[in-house]
């Protein structure tokens, strides 16, 4: 069991590597899933090719209409990082939860996109931002929403030697919150049994839901957006009213699964409660901001 | 198999070291540099025995390829304190009681560490500790007197002002 590690320095010669190694080449971020994946005998790549190495890939950039997270960015940066103090506090609840500090200081924002896992903690935080993905690859550089990303469990409409460069996402409108909650075993080092996030904007009186964007994780094969609860609260009044009935709307929309960490009926329980609740919590924080 | 040659700092001592691709950064410090300060356990990034700094960020050497750390620099257990000279962290485990079988330590100290280092001077919560070691397992679960270390030593450190 071994294979030969590649480390690029620029993108164009890693895409050049993969094509030519394809389709026994591998990219490697920060590794933290692939290593555990190669020394599980699960992967056999015979050559893996390190993205570490590429310059401008990894830290966070503000551009004229929002954010640019760079794919090899990784969670400790985020949770430090202050551009997300504010209305975005949802993104540094997102990245708090992946693992403990030793992988938060290595695994990759890009990483755990690209790895599509349907429990993917930070999709959900990405997902109601309307993120979009900015792709390299052998044929130049195309924009995918992050939405359209994912197509099922570990599976992405990535082209073969297509790398994720960047995340980017728009700066909220004034009156705008976020918020991420996750529900596991235990607290900590945990894969999300559901994983909840919500962003939502208030009118200028305050009394009606301008938007309202949604987004659940580990309740279906791929992160979800539960289009018919956003749909609802559109102008609804904000309270804990509209904010259950949203939360039963994504519960009726989840297609979870029963398996070693909870049952699906468990989990459709936990989405109709977590979205209320991340709801609430969007709407105390801009009350908050309003004082 | 290509063998191919590391270039890397450990503990501020630079090393040329020849390693096979599917090395990790445990295996090398343990088996070729022989530095038994870290530990090795689960190989999976859950239990933190393995933690080392990574340019003085906590990191399971364990699932870190050798080769991805080329031309960096790594902080050991060895690289921190010495008998005459503990450091803060260590001192305040030793006073507090935290060490019981000891495996977990190196550990627990360098992950400390890292954390108390992204803000160096502030005085932290038991919350915030309790977080920050989240990924470093005392099986002894002698997390008390461990957070009770920390926290004494984030408060010297802070009172000092400067990070040794």
């Amino acid at each position: 069991m071994t294979f030969d590690l590649h480390r690029p320095a620029t993108i164009s010669e890693a895409v050049g590597l993969s094509t030519r190694l394809a389709p026994a080449a591998r990219y490697i971020a920060g590794g933290t899933d692939l290593v555990i994946q190669i020394n599980r005998k699960k992967v056999f790549p015979d050559h893996l090719i390190d993205l570490g190495q590429l310059p401008g890939l990894a830290g966070v950039a503000e551009t004229a209409d929002g954010y640019s997270l760079g794919s090899l960015t990784t969670y400790r940066s985020i949770e430090l990082h202050p551009a997300f103090q504010g209305n975005l506090s949802g993104v540094i609840e997102a990245a708090r939860v992946v693992g403990g500090h030793q992988v938060r200081n290595v695994a990759t924002v890009g990483g755990n996109i690209v790895n599509a896992s349907p429990a993917a903690d930070f999709v959900p935080a990405l997902l109601v931002l309307d993120a979009e993905l900015e792709i390299a690859g052998p044929a130049g550089n195309r924009i995918v929403a992050l939405r359209d990303f994912v197509v099922g469990p570990g599976r992405t409409v990535l082209g073969p030697a297509e790398i994720v460069t960047s995340i980017r996402f728009a700066r909220l409108p004034d009156r705008s919150a976020t918020a991420f909650l996750k529900e596991g075993r235990r607290k900590a080092m945990e894969i999300s049994v559901v994983c909840v996030a919500a962003c939502l904007t208030l009118d200028e009186s305050g009394s009606s839901c301008a938007s309202a964007r949604l987004a659940v994780g580990a309740a279906a094969p791929k992160a979800m957006r539960p289009q018919q609860a956003e749909a609802y609260l559109l102008n609804r009044q904000p309270g804990r009213v509209s904010f259950a009935e949203a939360g039963r709307l994504a519960a009726e929309s989840s297609a979870p699964i029963s398996d070693v960490r909870a049952s699906a009926a468990h989990r459709r329980h936990l989405v109709a409660v977590m979205v209320e609740r991340a709801l609430t919590a969007c709407h105390q924080r801009i009350l908050e901001q309003g004082r | 198999m290509t063998r191919t040659n590391l270039d890397i700092l450990i503990n501020g001592e630079r090393h040329q070291i020849l390693i096979e691709p599917h090395w990790t950064l445990l295996h090398v410090l343990r088996n070729v540099v022989g530095m038994m300060g870290t530990k090795e356990n689960c190989l999976e990034a859950e239990c933190g025995v393995c933690t080392v700094l990574l340019d003085g960020k906590s990191v399971n050497s364990c699932i870190l390829l050798a080769g991805q750390v080329a031309g960096r620099s790594v902080t050991t257990i060895e690289g921190i304190g010495n008998p005459e000279h503990l450091h803060p962290l260590q001192a305040a485990f030793i006073e507090c009681g935290a060490v019981q079988c000891g495996y977990c330590i190196p550990g627990m100290i360098l992950t400390a560490k890292s954390f108390l280092d992204e803000n160096p001077g502030r005085r932290r919560s038991r919350d915030e500790i309790r977080e920050a070691i989240a990924g470093t397992l005392c099986r002894c679960t002698g997390y008390r007197k461990i957070v009770d270390a920390v926290a004494l030593a984030a408060e010297r450190m802070s009172v000092a002002g400067a990070n040794p």
